[in-house]
């Protein structure tokens, strides 16, 4: 996967990098910038759903960490650092933004549902999006992370700043209310 | 079934779960984040109509301003309650009378134990009392150079040190009225033939006359009877300053009808407590 480039970055280059970050090197923001937004919009697309969404929380964590860069210690990778942000950044606004959302849900579902009847069965594409949009934050975002964005639980842990125990168990969690929620498709996995 | 088949069917289905755009808009949030570092204040989950965001700068200023108000009303309290606790236990304003002192011109029949004493306790022992001329008689004498006789002094003659602005008027209307007493009692025993009496006495009261209209002036006027009292006091004391050498015993009868007709000499004993300092 994509993270597999990602974390061949050796910590020598993001040492090199930050440095060059901190004094004011623009070019060296615009190449920090280049290396990580594409997974971190990824992610803040998988947890908003919306690409106006997925857009402010990218520009937000880069602003963020920007602006915080002076004081990063190194005691996690820079990537584990930036997606702290980014999904710290999208968890607290999808929780300022949750109400719009409700609202606003049969209509956007609607034309995701239309745009993805190509690939999937409209039912269950439509029950699993709803299943886990039901899931709390915690279960959710480790469920994305995991097993649709392919993170390991230790990229987990570092990111959300829980344990890797915790990490697992939240993704056993999510999984198992999504098999409560998705239990008139059993057939389609037990075959 | 089996848990792995499940985790695999879950794993397939949930790609498609918010599923992005297979291009990045790089050049749009770069371009969006330049600007809005540019314009300062970070922008966050507005798309077209973006809001601030409360960051931790502004979160913290906000935090250091609410503990600083705090602080401000923390003392602020604690000065309010130390002067309300310090005005509360200040002892209470009591009438203060003159210091105890025993003089043989006492002719109040006020009986022991009464009010008055329980005001005299407090300003037993002061340095009135320590300077007073105790034991002597007064009556007839005019105080020219002791420390009661200076009507400046007896206006200003300032309270102990731990009482209040109101106990000092008491105090110093006391001593006046004792003063204005031994007058009166001089000026009805003196003899009708001494002129050179009468021009003391006129001098003397001319200075008790003084005093008078600044009591009246004062708080202790405040008191409905002893307001009625300064007042009469002080028509006879003009008239007592109004005798001339050369007066007719017409004259000193007149003032002595107004003492007797209004009961002035009366009212004066009764107004200065039992054993207060008189006339010293």
């Amino acid at each position: 996967m994509e993270m597999v480039a990602y974390e061949s970055r050796s910590s020598v280059n993001d040492t090199q990098l930050i440095t060059r970050v901190v004094a004011g090197d623009a070019a060296a923001e615009r190449e920090l910038y280049e290396t990580y937004v594409d997974r971190i919009y990824r992610l803040a697309f998988r947890l908003a759903g919306e690409d106006e969404l997925a857009r402010d929380f990218t520009q937000a964590t880069f602003i963020r960490a920007f602006e915080k860069l002076g004081s990063f210690r190194g005691e996690s990778s820079l990537s584990t650092w930036l997606h702290s942000i980014g999904v710290s950044v999208a968890l607290n606004g999808l929780r300022k933004t949750k109400r719009l959302r409700n609202r606003e849900a049969p209509m956007e579902e609607g034309l995701m549902i239309g745009a993805s009847r190509k690939e999937a069965e409209p039912d269950l594409k439509e029950r699993m999006a709803r299943a886990i949009d039901a899931l709390a934050d915690k279960y959710r975002a480790v469920f994305v992370m995991h097993d649709v964005e392919g993170y390991t639980h230790e990229e987990i842990s570092g990111t959300l700043n829980i344990p890797i125990g915790t990490s697992k168990s939240h993704l056993f969690q999510a999984r198992s209310k999504l098999r409560v929620a998705l239990a008139d498709f059993a057939p389609e996995w037990a075959s | 079934m089996t848990e792995d088949n499940f985790e695999e069917f879950l794993k397939k289905a949930a790609q498609g779960y918010n599923a992005p755009s297979a291009r990045t808009p790089r050049e749009d949030m770069w371009s969006a984040i330049q600007a809005q570092r540019a314009a300062g204040p970070r922008v966050v989950y507005g798309g077209g109509s973006p809001m601030r965001e409360t960051s931790g700068r502004r979160f913290g200023s906000r935090i250091w301003l609410g503990a600083a108000a705090a602080a401000v009303l923390f003392l602020a309290t604690g000065v309010g309650i130390g002067r309300w606790s310090a005005s509360s236990s200040a002892p209470p304003s009591v009438a203060v009378s003159p210091p105890k002192t025993v003089s043989p011109s006492s002719s109040v029949e006020e009986p022991s134990g009464a009010p008055g004493d329980a005001a005299l306790s407090q300003t037993h022992g002061t340095p009135e009392s320590s300077s007073s001329s105790a034991g002597v008689p007064n009556v007839g004498v005019r105080p020219t150079n002791s420390h009661s006789g200076n009507p400046n002094q007896l206006a200003l003659s300032g309270p102990p040190a731990n009482s209040t602005p109101a106990s000092a008027y008491q105090l110093a209307a006391v001593r006046h009225l004792s003063e204005a007493e031994a007058l009166l009692t001089s000026f009805r025993t003196r003899s009708n033939t001494d002129q050179q009496m009468d021009a003391q006495l006129g001098s003397w009261a001319r200075e008790l006359l003084s005093n008078t209209r600044l009591l009246l002036d004062s708080p202790v006027a405040n008191d409905p009877q002893r307001r009625p009292l300064l007042e009469d006091l002080e028509l006879v004391l003009v008239q007592i300053v109004q005798l001339s050498p050369g007066s007719t015993p017409q004259d000193r009868e007149l003032i002595e009808k107004t003492l007797q007709h209004d009961h002035v000499m009366t009212r004066l004993r009764t107004a200065i407590p039992a054993g207060s300092q008189r006339g010293s």
